[in-house]
């Protein structure tokens, strides 16, 4: 039996790989404050965004969360819930962010409001689901600062990404 | 594939003017959210005035005993667990000792034969002195 | 177009710079505690240097520290004289010779006449011996043998402000059971001179609160400056509210001086009536608009109210005018007007939640 492909499936199956190896290298390095992390997986999503369409972008996105947690036995455990809240918000943020124009807004742009929405998501399932009575508000500015320093840092890295190659292209 | 350090200060200078307004409007909700939700934290530290003069400040998570001596004689004030009170004073109404413990950022006991006062002091004061 | 984008963007930039600063800059506060008047006197000085606000509070606290001995009902000086108002009160209690006064102390008693009048005896400091008799005339005091048929014949003598004649910078007595006791009236007398000195030297942001009597000047920084109001039971305040300019707010508590005698609680605050301490009410709070005597009626109309019986107490207040106040009954239900109700925000769940907010109007 053989399941038909289209190069489309193969774009997605590669980048979603390269997602999740960033994935697992960043589950493996120690994280100054529990819950704060780069994110670097992100500007595969991103790169994909930019590079093809929407489509993709959610697919790979996706694919990686539920990916990861199952080689790293996380499959529907608390981590992977937040990992899909976390993935699901910034992917429609990123919907409808991708309409801004793109004379004034660039990857920057789009990887920050990603990451805010991403640490949204994470934190209403925190609030929601696994310490309702608890007081998460504390913890907040710290998330949303961490969402701003490495939304902006995957932004600018995703933008020289892009740069390269369509400076590689012409 | 990663992009080198001199390459991403390359691309901080493309950045194009709808980044730098996101990068901006971020930039306040961080600060305004460390204003707003670091604030009504519990108070932090004690505040032990003797007459018109501040005694010291401790910090209400070292638990410890505080021994001062005000007009009337000694006072002990006990600081536990991000509270404190009068434990001991001289005076004779012992208003000061019944206030109990004092937990919230702004709130206060004060002992008027003796003259000493707690304060207890957060990040930001609720209001800016008690009507009683 | 990109240009104009750019200055745009550096102006909008200036702008966060400038939110930034100024939410952590704090405006230049002066603050300092002392004890004088036998209570706590905090004042805050905002937009001054600290040596000239440090000079500013000292001129107040002086001038504090002078209007007590002057006044104080019990203590003698360091050389075993009477106070000024000691010696008025030696003289009544001897006859009705007129002996001569200070122009302050005239103004003095002539406003709290005005004001016992238009309480229609409610607020009457001429009840000193009522006073003395339940031991509050000490620093030290204590529960005290109720003596009913003392108490009798002390409210018999009705010693009113009524009965005392002031005349050319001389007074006299025509009831020499009269003795007066200025401790509801003084403290708001002396936060009008603060705030009226504060004025005069140009001072335009303060903050005065003597022993929990208010009165705000201008605002804290670029925002009103923020009152807590004390719960009367709890080290912790059940509400705040912003006093503008000009405002004063003054509590007239059950929690201030007393002392539990069988588990009851006698306070301070006497019913003139029948002589016994006020044991329907915890507290009253007071909020007075701009006034020239805002300090003085924050000290007083609350003390009408509190010993005003609970269904007088509209009435009470609107006799002194009073529009904004709110009353914390024995079972710690709380009546507020709507005005007042209006300006404060509430801190403590229970009195917000648990207890039945009435809200009466007075027009």
């Amino acid at each position: 039996m053989q399941i038909q492909t289209t190069s489309d499936d193969h774009r997605i199956a590669k980048l979603a790989a390269f997602a999740i190896a960033l994935h697992m290298v960043e589950a493996l390095l120690p994280s100054p404050l529990p819950g704060v992390k780069p994110g670097i997986a992100n500007i595969v999503t991103l790169y994909v965004l930019l590079r093809y369409n929407f489509a993709t972008a959610a697919w790979v996105s996706i694919l990686r969360v539920f990916a990861s947690s199952l080689l790293l036995g996380q499959f529907l455990s608390p981590t992977f819930a937040l990992s899909l809240s976390g993935a699901i918000l910034s992917l429609g943020v990123l919907g409808l962010a991708v309409h801004l124009p793109k004379r004034y807004f660039g990857a920057v742009s789009l990887s920050i409001l990603a990451a805010f929405a991403h640490i949204g998501g994470q934190l209403l399932v925190v609030r929601l689901w696994l310490i309702p009575h608890a007081s998460v508000a504390y913890l907040i500015p710290v998330f949303a600062l961490a969402a701003l320093v490495f939304g902006l840092i995957n932004g600018l890295i995703t933008a020289q990404l892009i740069n390269k190659h369509q400076r590689h292209d012409q | 594939m990663f992009a080198s350090f001199t390459q991403i200060k390359n691309s901080i200078t493309h950045l194009r003017i709808g980044d730098w307004l996101v990068i901006a409007i971020s930039s306040v909700l961080v600060v305004y959210l460390f204003q707003h939700l670091w604030s009504h934290e519990h108070a932090a530290k004690v505040q032990i005035r003797v007459g018109d003069k501040v005694h010291a400040t401790y910090d209400l998570n070292l638990a410890r005993h505080v021994q001062v001596t005000g007009a009337l004689g000694e006072a002990v004030i006990h600081i536990a667990h991000g509270k404190a009170r009068f434990a001991k004073s001289p005076c004779h109404n012992q208003y000061c000792v019944h206030q109990g413990w004092l937990n919230h950022s702004g709130q206060a006991a004060i002992c008027l034969p003796n003259q000493i006062s707690l304060e207890l002091i957060g990040e930001k004061k609720p209001y800016d002195t008690l009507n009683y | 177009m990109r240009k104009w984008l750019t200055r745009l963007l550096l102006i909008a930039l200036l702008a966060l710079g400038l939110f930034t600063l100024r939410s952590f800059q704090q405006a230049p506060l002066h603050h300092s505690q002392s004890y004088v008047f036998g209570t706590l006197v905090d004042i805050s000085i905002v937009g001054e240097t600290d040596e000239r606000a440090a000079v500013l509070s000292n001129h107040i606290l002086r001038d504090f520290q002078q209007l007590h001995q002057q006044l104080h009902a019990w203590k003698t000086d360091k050389q075993g004289k009477p106070s000024e108002l000691g010696k008025l009160n030696s003289a009544f209690a001897q006859g009705n010779a007129p002996i001569n006064l200070s122009l302050q102390l005239a103004n003095m008693l002539e406003d709290a006449q005005a004001l016992s009048s238009q309480s229609q005896g409610l607020f009457n400091p001429a009840i000193g011996h009522l006073i003395s008799h339940w031991g509050f005339h000490k620093d030290e005091f204590a529960a005290i043998e109720i003596d009913e048929a003392k108490i009798a014949s002390l409210v018999k003598d009705k010693p009113s402000m009524a009965d005392i004649v002031i005349k050319n910078h001389t007074a006299y007595s025509n009831n020499p059971q009269v003795k007066l006791d200025l401790g509801g009236y003084a403290k708001g007398y002396a936060l009008d001179m603060a705030a009226h000195y504060l004025r005069q030297q140009q001072v335009n942001n303060a903050l005065i609160n003597i022993g929990g009597n208010i009165i705000a000047i201008g605002k804290n920084g670029d925002k009103p400056w923020r009152v807590g109001i004390q719960h009367p039971r709890n080290p912790s305040a059940i509400a705040t509210l912003d006093l503008d300019d000009g405002w004063a707010i003054g509590t007239s508590g059950d929690y201030q001086r007393y002392f539990m005698r069988n588990s009851k609680r006698y306070c301070h605050i006497i019913d003139p009536r029948n002589g016994y301490p006020v044991q329907h009410t915890q507290a009253v709070t007071v909020l007075i608009p701009p006034h020239n005597k805002a300090g003085v009626l924050s000290d007083v109309a609350s003390k009408p109210i509190f010993i005003a019986a609970p269904a007088d107490k509209p009435q009470a207040a609107a006799k002194l005018g009073i529009t904004h106040f709110m009353v914390i009954d024995a079972e710690s239900n709380v009546v507020i007007t709507q005005a007042m109700a209006k300006k404060l925000n509430w801190s403590d769940a229970n009195f917000e939640k648990n207890h039945h907010v009435r809200v009466i109007h007075t027009d």
